[in-house]
Protein backbone atom coordinates (compact mmCIF):
# COMPACT_ATOMS: atom_id res chain seq x y z
CA UNK A 1 0.00 0.00 0.00
CA UNK A 2 1.20 3.23 -0.98
CA UNK A 3 2.70 5.24 2.18
CA UNK A 4 4.08 8.90 2.14
CA UNK A 5 5.08 11.60 4.22
CA UNK A 6 2.97 14.69 4.37
CA UNK A 7 3.42 18.07 5.59
CA UNK A 8 0.46 19.18 7.87
CA UNK A 9 0.34 23.02 8.45
CA UNK A 10 -2.42 23.43 11.20
CA UNK A 11 -3.71 26.95 12.60
CA UNK A 12 -2.86 27.34 15.98
CA UNK A 13 -5.05 30.18 17.81
CA UNK A 14 -5.78 30.37 21.84
CA UNK A 15 -7.61 33.78 22.15
CA UNK A 16 -7.23 33.26 26.01
CA UNK A 17 -3.07 33.67 25.51
CA UNK A 18 -2.16 34.27 22.18
CA UNK A 19 -2.27 37.52 20.56
CA UNK A 20 -2.30 36.24 17.06
CA UNK A 21 -2.86 33.31 15.41
CA UNK A 22 -0.01 31.18 14.08
CA UNK A 23 0.16 27.85 12.20
CA UNK A 24 2.26 24.86 13.20
CA UNK A 25 4.11 22.33 11.22
CA UNK A 26 3.83 18.50 11.56
CA UNK A 27 4.68 15.72 9.31
CA UNK A 28 2.44 12.62 8.91
CA UNK A 29 2.68 9.25 7.47
CA UNK A 30 -0.77 8.77 5.19
CA UNK A 31 -1.59 5.83 3.26
CA UNK A 32 -4.14 5.41 0.79
CA UNK A 33 -7.03 5.08 3.24
CA UNK A 34 -5.69 8.02 6.45
CA UNK A 35 -8.56 10.86 6.27
CA UNK A 36 -7.33 14.20 7.90
CA UNK A 37 -9.00 13.46 10.87
CA UNK A 38 -6.96 10.39 11.25
CA UNK A 39 -4.16 12.45 11.03
CA UNK A 40 -5.05 15.45 13.09
CA UNK A 41 -5.90 12.59 15.60
CA UNK A 42 -1.91 11.64 15.27
CA UNK A 43 -0.81 14.93 15.47
CA UNK A 44 -2.80 15.55 18.88
CA UNK A 45 -1.37 11.99 20.54
CA UNK A 46 2.23 14.60 19.22
CA UNK A 47 0.55 17.52 21.16
CA UNK A 48 -2.16 17.22 23.25
CA UNK A 49 -2.57 20.70 23.43
CA UNK A 50 -3.96 21.17 19.55
CA UNK A 51 -8.00 21.08 19.76
CA UNK A 52 -10.40 19.38 17.15
CA UNK A 53 -13.53 18.75 17.32
CA UNK A 54 -15.12 15.31 16.07
CA UNK A 55 -17.73 12.57 17.36
CA UNK A 56 -18.44 9.74 14.81
CA UNK A 57 -15.63 9.58 12.14
CA UNK A 58 -18.08 8.75 9.29
CA UNK A 59 -19.76 12.58 8.18
CA UNK A 60 -22.64 11.26 10.01
CA UNK A 61 -22.38 14.16 13.03
CA UNK A 62 -21.26 17.05 11.06
CA UNK A 63 -18.61 18.01 13.92
CA UNK A 64 -15.51 18.02 11.91
CA UNK A 65 -16.16 20.37 9.55
CA UNK A 66 -12.78 22.72 9.09
CA UNK A 67 -11.00 24.70 6.23
CA UNK A 68 -8.69 21.85 4.31
CA UNK A 69 -6.78 23.42 1.68
CA UNK A 70 -8.90 26.44 1.72
CA UNK A 71 -11.75 24.74 0.88
CA UNK A 72 -14.26 23.79 3.77
CA UNK A 73 -14.63 20.47 4.31
CA UNK A 74 -15.39 17.38 6.90
CA UNK A 75 -12.09 16.05 8.09
CA UNK A 76 -13.49 12.45 8.35
CA UNK A 77 -14.37 12.33 4.85
CA UNK A 78 -11.27 14.10 3.25
CA UNK A 79 -8.91 11.95 2.43
CA UNK A 80 -5.51 12.75 2.51
CA UNK A 81 -4.34 11.15 -0.25
CA UNK A 82 -7.01 11.91 -2.59
CA UNK A 83 -6.02 16.29 -1.98
CA UNK A 84 -3.13 15.27 -4.35
CA UNK A 85 -0.86 17.84 -2.29
CA UNK A 86 2.19 17.43 -0.36
CA UNK A 87 1.43 20.10 2.02
CA UNK A 88 -2.12 20.12 3.40
CA UNK A 89 -3.37 23.24 5.28
CA UNK A 90 -5.96 22.41 7.78
CA UNK A 91 -7.66 25.77 9.34
CA UNK A 92 -10.75 26.66 11.43
CA UNK A 93 -14.26 27.11 9.66
CA UNK A 94 -14.34 30.74 8.21
CA UNK A 95 -17.55 33.27 9.00
CA UNK A 96 -17.21 31.26 13.06
CA UNK A 97 -15.66 32.44 16.04
CA UNK A 98 -12.48 30.71 17.07
CA UNK A 99 -12.93 29.03 20.33
CA UNK A 100 -9.37 27.48 19.98
CA UNK A 101 -7.34 25.88 17.32
CA UNK A 102 -9.66 24.13 15.04
CA UNK A 103 -12.73 24.58 17.12
CA UNK A 104 -15.41 27.45 16.35
CA UNK A 105 -18.49 28.69 18.26
CA UNK A 106 -21.44 27.40 16.85
CA UNK A 107 -23.74 29.20 18.94
CA UNK A 108 -24.56 31.77 16.63
CA UNK A 109 -25.24 29.40 13.57
CA UNK A 110 -27.97 27.35 15.87
CA UNK A 111 -29.38 30.22 17.07
CA UNK A 112 -30.13 31.40 13.38
CA UNK A 113 -31.40 27.85 12.18
CA UNK A 114 -33.64 27.92 16.03
CA UNK A 115 -35.23 31.22 14.70
CA UNK A 116 -36.61 29.60 11.60
CA UNK A 117 -38.36 27.00 13.94
CA UNK A 118 -36.82 23.84 12.61
CA UNK A 119 -39.61 21.54 13.21
CA UNK A 120 -43.37 20.31 12.27
CA UNK A 121 -45.62 23.00 13.55
CA UNK A 122 -49.17 21.33 13.55
CA UNK A 123 -52.05 23.01 15.26
CA UNK A 124 -53.50 20.08 16.35
CA UNK A 125 -51.56 19.78 19.78
CA UNK A 126 -53.75 16.79 21.37
CA UNK A 127 -52.74 14.81 18.99
CA UNK A 128 -48.61 15.94 18.80
CA UNK A 129 -48.89 15.08 22.50
CA UNK A 130 -51.17 11.77 22.64
CA UNK A 131 -50.35 10.43 18.87
CA UNK A 132 -53.42 8.26 17.62
CA UNK A 133 -51.77 7.44 14.24
CA UNK A 134 -49.58 8.44 11.73
CA UNK A 135 -49.27 12.26 8.66
CA UNK A 136 -49.91 10.51 5.81
CA UNK A 137 -47.22 11.38 3.11
CA UNK A 138 -47.03 9.95 -0.19
CA UNK A 139 -43.73 9.78 -2.16
CA UNK A 140 -44.12 12.54 -4.24
CA UNK A 141 -45.04 14.47 -1.19
CA UNK A 142 -41.82 13.22 0.50
CA UNK A 143 -39.68 14.04 -2.27
CA UNK A 144 -41.02 17.86 -2.47
CA UNK A 145 -37.94 18.55 0.33
CA UNK A 146 -36.40 15.21 0.77
CA UNK A 147 -33.13 16.11 -1.47
CA UNK A 148 -32.74 19.34 1.23
CA UNK A 149 -33.23 17.02 4.29
CA UNK A 150 -29.96 15.29 4.60
CA UNK A 151 -28.49 18.29 6.16
CA UNK A 152 -26.15 17.30 9.51
CA UNK A 153 -25.28 21.02 10.14
CA UNK A 154 -21.45 21.02 9.86
CA UNK A 155 -21.43 24.36 8.88
CA UNK A 156 -19.52 24.27 5.86
CA UNK A 157 -22.43 25.67 3.67
CA UNK A 158 -22.00 28.65 6.31
CA UNK A 159 -18.08 29.22 5.90
CA UNK A 160 -18.37 29.29 2.20
CA UNK A 161 -20.88 31.82 2.05
CA UNK A 162 -19.77 35.31 0.75
CA UNK A 163 -23.09 36.79 2.27
CA UNK A 164 -22.31 35.51 5.49
CA UNK A 165 -18.43 36.87 5.33
CA UNK A 166 -19.87 40.50 4.62
CA UNK A 167 -23.02 40.47 6.71
CA UNK A 168 -22.88 38.29 9.64
CA UNK A 169 -26.88 39.31 10.63
CA UNK A 170 -27.35 37.08 7.62
CA UNK A 171 -29.67 33.65 8.51
CA UNK A 172 -27.21 32.18 6.50
CA UNK A 173 -27.75 28.79 3.57
CA UNK A 174 -28.06 26.21 6.18
CA UNK A 175 -31.06 28.54 8.26
CA UNK A 176 -32.77 28.86 4.87
CA UNK A 177 -32.18 25.46 3.51
CA UNK A 178 -34.02 24.18 6.72
CA UNK A 179 -37.17 26.56 6.31
CA UNK A 180 -37.87 25.76 2.95
CA UNK A 181 -37.46 22.38 4.13
CA UNK A 182 -40.37 22.55 6.24
CA UNK A 183 -42.35 25.04 5.01
CA UNK A 184 -42.65 22.37 2.15
CA UNK A 185 -42.97 19.37 4.52
CA UNK A 186 -46.76 18.46 3.77
CA UNK A 187 -47.20 17.72 7.49
CA UNK A 188 -46.24 21.35 8.32
CA UNK A 189 -48.34 24.35 8.85
CA UNK A 190 -46.18 26.81 10.36
CA UNK A 191 -45.27 28.23 6.74
CA UNK A 192 -46.43 31.66 7.16
CA UNK A 193 -44.75 31.84 10.41
CA UNK A 194 -41.04 30.70 8.56
CA UNK A 195 -41.81 32.93 6.17
CA UNK A 196 -42.24 36.46 8.13
CA UNK A 197 -38.57 35.24 9.55
CA UNK A 198 -36.85 34.64 6.14
CA UNK A 199 -38.44 37.36 4.71
CA UNK A 200 -36.87 39.76 6.14
CA UNK A 201 -33.81 42.48 5.87
CA UNK A 202 -31.01 39.65 6.50
CA UNK A 203 -33.40 36.66 4.96
CA UNK A 204 -33.46 35.12 1.83
CA UNK A 205 -33.52 38.21 -0.25
CA UNK A 206 -29.33 38.68 1.03
CA UNK A 207 -28.58 35.53 -0.96
CA UNK A 208 -26.82 36.50 -4.57
CA UNK A 209 -26.66 33.15 -5.43
CA UNK A 210 -22.57 32.73 -5.72
CA UNK A 211 -23.70 29.04 -4.88
CA UNK A 212 -20.67 28.43 -3.02
CA UNK A 213 -22.87 26.46 -0.21
CA UNK A 214 -23.91 24.06 -2.66
CA UNK A 215 -20.55 23.66 -4.02
CA UNK A 216 -19.38 22.30 -0.42
CA UNK A 217 -21.90 20.76 1.54
CA UNK A 218 -20.31 17.12 2.06
CA UNK A 219 -24.00 15.76 1.92
CA UNK A 220 -24.81 16.92 -1.37
CA UNK A 221 -27.80 19.12 -0.41
CA UNK A 222 -28.33 22.25 -2.42
CA UNK A 223 -28.88 24.97 0.04
CA UNK A 224 -28.56 27.73 -3.13
CA UNK A 225 -31.43 25.76 -4.71
CA UNK A 226 -33.50 26.18 -1.23
CA UNK A 227 -33.13 29.95 -1.18
CA UNK A 228 -34.16 30.02 -4.86
CA UNK A 229 -37.05 28.26 -3.91
CA UNK A 230 -38.06 29.98 -0.74
CA UNK A 231 -37.97 33.50 -2.70
CA UNK A 232 -40.19 31.82 -5.39
CA UNK A 233 -42.73 30.66 -2.30
CA UNK A 234 -42.47 33.97 -1.14
CA UNK A 235 -43.29 35.64 -4.47
CA UNK A 236 -46.10 33.13 -4.99
CA UNK A 237 -47.31 34.00 -1.49
CA UNK A 238 -47.32 37.76 -2.49
CA UNK A 239 -49.22 37.26 -6.29
CA UNK A 240 -51.48 34.09 -5.54
CA UNK A 241 -51.24 32.98 -2.47
CA UNK A 242 -49.16 30.07 -1.26
CA UNK A 243 -51.34 26.95 -0.91
CA UNK A 244 -50.06 23.26 -0.30
CA UNK A 245 -51.54 19.71 0.43
CA UNK A 246 -52.35 19.30 3.55
CA UNK A 247 -51.63 15.86 5.33
CA UNK A 248 -54.57 13.36 6.83
CA UNK A 249 -53.99 10.94 9.93
CA UNK A 250 -54.29 7.36 9.20
CA UNK A 251 -55.29 6.15 12.45
CA UNK A 252 -52.96 3.33 13.85
CA UNK A 253 -54.68 0.18 15.48
CA UNK A 254 -52.22 0.07 18.56
CA UNK A 255 -52.68 4.07 19.00
CA UNK A 256 -56.66 3.97 18.61
CA UNK A 257 -56.13 0.96 21.65
CA UNK A 258 -54.45 2.69 23.48
CA UNK A 259 -56.84 5.95 23.11
CA UNK A 260 -59.49 3.51 24.38
CA UNK A 261 -57.64 2.40 27.31
CA UNK A 262 -57.13 6.27 28.42
CA UNK A 263 -61.10 6.77 28.03
CA UNK A 264 -61.95 3.67 30.18
CA UNK B 1 -42.16 48.04 4.20
CA UNK B 2 -41.12 44.32 3.96
CA UNK B 3 -38.33 42.97 1.60
CA UNK B 4 -40.38 40.91 -0.24
CA UNK B 5 -42.17 43.52 -1.58
CA UNK B 6 -39.56 45.93 -2.30
CA UNK B 7 -37.78 43.06 -3.87
CA UNK B 8 -40.78 41.71 -6.22
CA UNK B 9 -40.61 46.22 -7.03
CA UNK B 10 -36.89 45.56 -7.84
CA UNK B 11 -37.38 42.34 -10.17
CA UNK B 12 -40.59 44.55 -12.45
CA UNK B 13 -38.28 47.56 -12.52
CA UNK B 14 -35.17 45.66 -14.21
CA UNK B 15 -38.64 43.99 -16.39
CA UNK B 16 -39.58 47.87 -17.06
CA UNK B 17 -35.94 48.99 -17.66
CA UNK B 18 -35.63 46.46 -20.16
CA UNK B 19 -38.85 47.52 -22.39
CA UNK B 20 -38.57 51.60 -21.70
CA UNK B 21 -34.70 51.13 -22.22
CA UNK B 22 -34.95 49.59 -25.73
CA UNK B 23 -38.09 51.81 -26.42
CA UNK B 24 -35.31 54.98 -25.81
CA UNK B 25 -32.99 53.46 -27.57
CA UNK B 26 -35.23 52.88 -31.22
CA UNK B 27 -36.59 56.22 -30.42
CA UNK B 28 -33.48 58.19 -30.48
CA UNK B 29 -31.98 55.75 -33.37
CA UNK B 30 -34.62 55.54 -35.69
CA UNK B 31 -36.33 58.48 -36.54
CA UNK B 32 -39.31 57.31 -38.31
CA UNK B 33 -40.88 54.78 -36.01
CA UNK B 34 -42.82 57.55 -34.38
CA UNK B 35 -41.88 57.71 -30.97
CA UNK B 36 -42.04 61.54 -30.23
CA UNK B 37 -43.61 64.32 -28.54
CA UNK B 38 -45.85 63.01 -25.13
CA UNK B 39 -44.76 59.58 -25.86
CA UNK B 40 -41.31 59.99 -25.58
CA UNK B 41 -41.91 62.03 -22.61
CA UNK B 42 -43.73 59.38 -21.16
CA UNK B 43 -41.62 56.82 -21.79
CA UNK B 44 -38.64 58.48 -20.32
CA UNK B 45 -40.11 58.97 -17.06
CA UNK B 46 -41.46 55.83 -16.92
CA UNK B 47 -37.05 54.30 -17.40
CA UNK B 48 -36.06 57.10 -15.01
CA UNK B 49 -38.20 56.47 -12.23
CA UNK B 50 -37.66 52.47 -12.83
CA UNK B 51 -33.86 53.61 -13.24
CA UNK B 52 -34.38 55.29 -9.74
CA UNK B 53 -35.64 52.84 -7.84
CA UNK B 54 -33.66 49.94 -9.12
CA UNK B 55 -30.34 51.51 -8.36
CA UNK B 56 -31.39 53.26 -5.30
CA UNK B 57 -32.69 49.74 -3.85
CA UNK B 58 -29.31 48.30 -5.33
CA UNK B 59 -27.16 50.71 -3.68
CA UNK B 60 -29.20 49.81 -0.23
CA UNK B 61 -28.73 46.52 -0.25
CA UNK B 62 -24.81 46.73 -0.77
CA UNK B 63 -24.96 48.89 2.24
CA UNK B 64 -27.23 46.52 4.65
CA UNK B 65 -24.73 44.28 3.24
CA UNK B 66 -21.48 45.96 4.99
CA UNK B 67 -23.14 47.55 7.45
CA UNK B 68 -25.94 45.16 8.85
CA UNK B 69 -26.82 46.38 12.14
CA UNK B 70 -27.97 49.97 10.26
CA UNK B 71 -30.02 48.82 8.03
CA UNK B 72 -33.09 50.21 9.35
CA UNK B 73 -31.36 53.58 8.81
CA UNK B 74 -29.88 52.65 5.51
CA UNK B 75 -33.09 52.17 4.21
CA UNK B 76 -34.33 55.75 5.56
CA UNK B 77 -31.22 57.71 3.98
CA UNK B 78 -31.89 55.71 0.57
CA UNK B 79 -34.99 56.77 0.50
CA UNK B 80 -34.54 60.31 1.11
CA UNK B 81 -31.66 60.87 -0.96
CA UNK B 82 -33.67 58.53 -3.53
CA UNK B 83 -36.40 61.13 -3.50
CA UNK B 84 -34.32 64.28 -4.01
CA UNK B 85 -32.89 62.77 -6.99
CA UNK B 86 -35.90 61.40 -8.51
CA UNK B 87 -37.51 65.06 -8.16
CA UNK B 88 -34.46 66.32 -9.53
CA UNK B 89 -33.96 64.12 -12.55
CA UNK B 90 -37.30 64.39 -13.21
CA UNK B 91 -37.58 68.24 -13.63
CA UNK B 92 -34.18 68.08 -15.76
CA UNK B 93 -35.72 65.09 -17.66
CA UNK B 94 -39.20 67.21 -18.67
CA UNK B 95 -37.08 70.57 -19.58
CA UNK B 96 -34.47 68.83 -21.59
CA UNK B 97 -37.17 66.74 -23.72
CA UNK B 98 -39.26 70.42 -23.83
Amino acid sequence: MEERWILFKVFRYNPKVDKFPHWDGFRVKVDRGTTVLDALLRIKEEDPTLAVRYSCRQSICGSCGMMINGKPRLACYTRVLSLGTDMVEVAPLKNFRIIKDLVVDFSDFFKKERSIYPFIIRSDAEEMMNPTGAYKQTEEELLKYLEFADCIECGCCYAACPTTATDPLYLGPQALNKAYRFIMDNRDEGAKLRLSVVDSDHGCWRCHFAASCSNVCPKGVDPAKAIQFLKGVIMREKVIGFKKEGTSLIKMPHCVQKEDQRSE
Amino acid sequence: MKESNLMILHYATALILIVTGSIHLMANNIPDIGIHGPLYLANMLIFVSALMYHAMNGVRVILIELVPTRSRAISYIILVIGVIAYLYIVSLVITLVR
